[in-house]
């Protein structure tokens, strides 16, 4: 075009949310790579694991599960799995873990590094594919692993043998990390990572609530950006008021009619899934450009970890998405969908992820039933690009967006 | 019964459950089915109900896909499958335990695919050792007890239970017992041998052992001696009759072997010295080397690499079923563990819809080349 007009970046404010929100993404990785260099022991974690444990013990610790999502969306997805492939994993394997397990071997990766860990924690509550990946990672750094093991639960509720099951755990997995780093738990600031973690979630809760506004002040797209900081920080002061600058800057939103979104807000969908990260751009346009808003996910409710006591956490963690049954996986997306408007469930089925995507025809088809929504479903990976087509995902939104304009009366009513 | 006829009612009874279901109804039983890939049969066995193995079986899928999405295993789809088309009907539950993601979603899908059949889940913990994990196991066996209580009305008791644990550990005795013993078998062929393991899902295992320990009695000492190659084969599922054929037509010899649905049922006895449920609750502990059970160390992989120089194979066949996530992980270092002590592998992967074998037939054909 002729009359490109050059685009002025402006500085970003240092009080937003978003710079706030990026500094301490950003920091998780110097944090740990600084740590590290002064010759401490650094830790690699999986993202369900209870952060309250690392944080309390003051022990350094990245994500691969971040780092493998941070390294799909720069576009290192595809290299890093076929790295993972020649050595013989298989590419039906989940896309993180290969991602991981070529990392660990390579040890830097240009789209995002992380240094090579000391111990690997691990816990199981999203997947049984977790505790083969980190024993994997474990036998070939030749490190100790950590494993806290929090099971699937069949039922609604959380039955006290599980809480005494993995409170066991926790206390056991308190001890060894105090044996292999020589740090000390402390009650007092137990205390206080227990303060932050509460009030960072219940921030988190409050800002993704404010979808419930029509139209939402804000693109769920952004939540996705954001839960980086809910999965390593949100034991962390910084977080918890960066978190609360978000809900602050929603609310103003709110009140000045303003949105995160750009252009009008047509249509209100909840996306279900992990986001695909090499065709962020891809999935976000497409909805963009037909006044799709995406105002809700599981993750809304995902990072709610709110609790008064030791037992209350270990409830917390036993609730997480992967770790409940269909009944209660359904229910709290019906109640997400129900608060906030939806008009349309736009379903991820991830080949990367087995139990998210194991039940997810029936549960989607109870929660259209439930909801009077239409439900649509395109074939996607969180971080293997070749696992998605765009012409397949163009098509399955414009059907969506069709039946949702015929539900509001458009044509043909 | 001579030797072949032994050999005729094994392969009767694998190659048709449904057969069994039925007889067992007619007699007025009430059956149990039993999910992969460990169930504590003992409890349904002490309750006096039949427990049948549900391993899938080789047909096309149609019904699953409106449940399951096309990248989990073949052996989830099949089960379901098979519950949705009423070739379990007549069964009083499923047990499905929850050893994978995959079995998690069997459990979810179940429950509105086949609602005639309950679903009970048994949740295993996979830190399985000392006071905490014991614990956790218990209290899934107790859940497990109250469910097949009210699906079938039968009760629960302690003392039956210690016999029935009697029944199982001589049965995993005899079975130890007859894999010791196939090796020196060479004209067992390789669907003879699977028919041994496949049938132990179906029938009491009252009769299993007792048949079983009646072919050992025929057997006498045998011979190690035979043209055939010795491979020893690992995976969940090895019983796919087209490429258990390839293996006699191209005279492998499967001398061992680290099957999920074989060898592996039948490591660990439940031990003596405790009440019942806590015994069986210590067996679980104990268990390990395999794919779906929790081992930081991994020891399966070196296990594995020992006993196949042990019992002489030369070299290892992964029959790794497709989608299947425990198994897909343990590969690549299965590999170099065996490398590391100069053991070939193969990988065959299947499914149970495989119709062309000719992929596995040619590429077993470089692997015995390799190894003569
Ligand atoms: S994407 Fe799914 S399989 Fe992969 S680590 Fe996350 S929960 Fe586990
Ligand atoms: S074959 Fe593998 S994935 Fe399938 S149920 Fe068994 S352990 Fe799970």
């Amino acid at each position: 075009m002729a009359e490109e007009v050059k685009q002025v970046r402006k500085p970003p404010d240092p009080n937003s949310a978003k710079y706030k929100l990026g500094q301490i993404a950003a920091k998780a990785y110097t944090d740990v790579i600084e740590a590290k260099a002064r010759g401490e022991k650094i830790g690699w974690v999986s993202s369900n694991f209870p952060v309250e444990i690392p944080e309390t013990l003051g022990i350094p610790v990245c994500y691969p599960e971040n780092q493998a999502a941070a390294i799909a969306a720069r576009g290192g997805g595809e290299r890093l799995c076929q790295e993972a492939e020649g050595d013989g994993y298989s590419n039906d394997i989940c896309a993180y873990a290969r991602i991981s397990l070529a990392y660990a071997k390579l040890g830097s990766a240009p789209e995002q590094d992380m240094p090579l860990p000391d111990f690997v924690l691990c816990c199981s509550n999203i997947c049984d594919c977790m505790i083969k990946w980190y024993e994997n990672l474990s036998r070939e750094l030749n490190i100790p692993l950590i494993m806290l093991d929090i099971p699937f639960n069949p039922d609604y509720e959380v039955s006290d043998a599980e809480v005494a099951y993995v409170k066991g755990q926790f206390l056991a997995a308190i001890r060894q990390m105090e044996e292999l780093t020589g740090k000390k738990w402390t009650e007092e600031k137990f205390q206080e990572v227990m303060k932050n973690s509460c009030r960072t979630s219940r921030a988190w809760l409050e800002a993704t609530s404010c979808a419930k506004y029509t139209p939402s002040p804000f693109n769920g797209f952004d939540l996705l950006n954001h839960m980086a900081v809910m999965v390593t920080a949100r034991g962390k002061a910084e977080a918890a008021d960066a978190m609360e600058t978000l809900l602050k800057e929603y609310q103003e939103n709110h009140e000045t009619g303003k949105s995160t979104f750009r252009g009008e807000e047509k249509y209100r969908i909840m996306f279900e899934g992990i986001a695909c990260w090499p065709w962020l751009r891809v999935t976000s346009t497409g909805l963009k450009s037909r006044g799709i808003n995406m105002v809700t996910t599981i993750y809304a409710d995902a990072f709610g970890f709110i609790y008064d006591d030791f037992d209350g956490m270990i409830r917390a963690y036993c609730k997480v998405p992967n770790a409940i049954n269909l009944e209660l996986a359904r229910d709290k997306r019906v109640k997400l969908c129900k608060a906030n408007s939806v008009e349309g469930l736009l379903v991820h089925v991830n080949r990367s992820c087995k139990l998210w995507s194991g039940f997810m025809n029936e549960m989607s088809r109870q929660i259209g039933a439930e909801c009077d929504i239409p439900v649509v479903s395109f074939d996607g990976d969180q971080a293997d690009p070749r696992n998605f087509s765009e012409a397949q995902y163009d098509t399955r939104v414009q059907g969506l967006m069709e039946i949702m304009e015929a539900r509001k009366g458009g044509e043909g009513a | 019964m001579n030797t072949q006829e032994l050999f005729e009612t094994f392969r009767d009874a694998a190659a048709h459950p449904k057969k069994q279901l039925d007889a067992y109804l007619a007699a007025g039983e009430k059956v149990v089915l039993t999910a992969p890939v460990y169930v504590p049969e003992e409890i349904i066995h002490a309750m006096g109900l039949v427990p049948m193995g549900a391993w899938g079986a080789d047909l096309p899928l149609a019904r699953s896909k409106e449940y399951f999405p096309a990248f989990i295993c073949s052996i989830m789809q099949s089960i379901l499958e098979l519950g949705i088309r009423g070739e379990y009907d007549g069964a009083s539950a499923i047990v499905i335990p929850s050893l994978c993601d995959s079995l998690k979603c069997l459990g979810e899908n179940w429950k509105y695919a086949v609602p005639t059949i309950p679903f009970i889940p048994m949740t295993y913990p996979q830190n399985r050792w000392g006071e905490v994990g014991t614990a956790f196991t218990k209290a899934g066996y107790e859940r497990v007890i109250a469910d097949l209580e009210k699906a079938t009305g039968a009760k629960f008791d302690e003392e039956k239970l210690t016999a029935s644990i009697r029944v199982y550990n001589r049965h995993n005795d005899a079975m130890r017992r007859l894999a010791a013993a196939l090796p020196r078998h060479p004209e067992v062929t390789a669907r003879q041998r699977s028919d041994l393991f496949k049938s132990a899902f179906f029938m009491k295992k009252e009769t299993h052992t007792a048949l079983v320990e009646e072919l050992l009695g025929q057997w006498g000492e045998g011979s190690q001696a035979g043209e055939k190659v010795p491979v020893m084969t690992t995976g969940i599922l090895c019983d796919s009759p087209a490429l258990l054929d390839i293996f006699d037509e191209l005279g492998l010899r499967i001398v061992a072997d680290d099957v999920a649905a074989e060898s592996r049922q039948y490591r660990t006895d439940t031990p003596d010295g405790l009440a019942p449920l806590d015994a069986l609750s210590e067996k679980f502990a104990r268990m390990g080397l395999c794919s779906v059970l929790y081992h930081p160390k991994k020891e399966r992989l070196e296990y594995i690499a020992k006993t196949a120089k042990e019992k002489g194979a030369k070299g290892v066949i992964v029959v790794l079923t497709k989608f299947c996530d425990p198994e897909e992980f343990d590969y690549p270092l299965l590999k170099k563990a065996c490398s590391a002590t100069g053991l070939p592998v193969a990988l065959v992967e299947v499914d149970r819809q495989m119709e062309d074998f000719e992929q596995a037939r040619t590429l077993l054909e470089a692997f015995k080349v390799m190894l003569v």
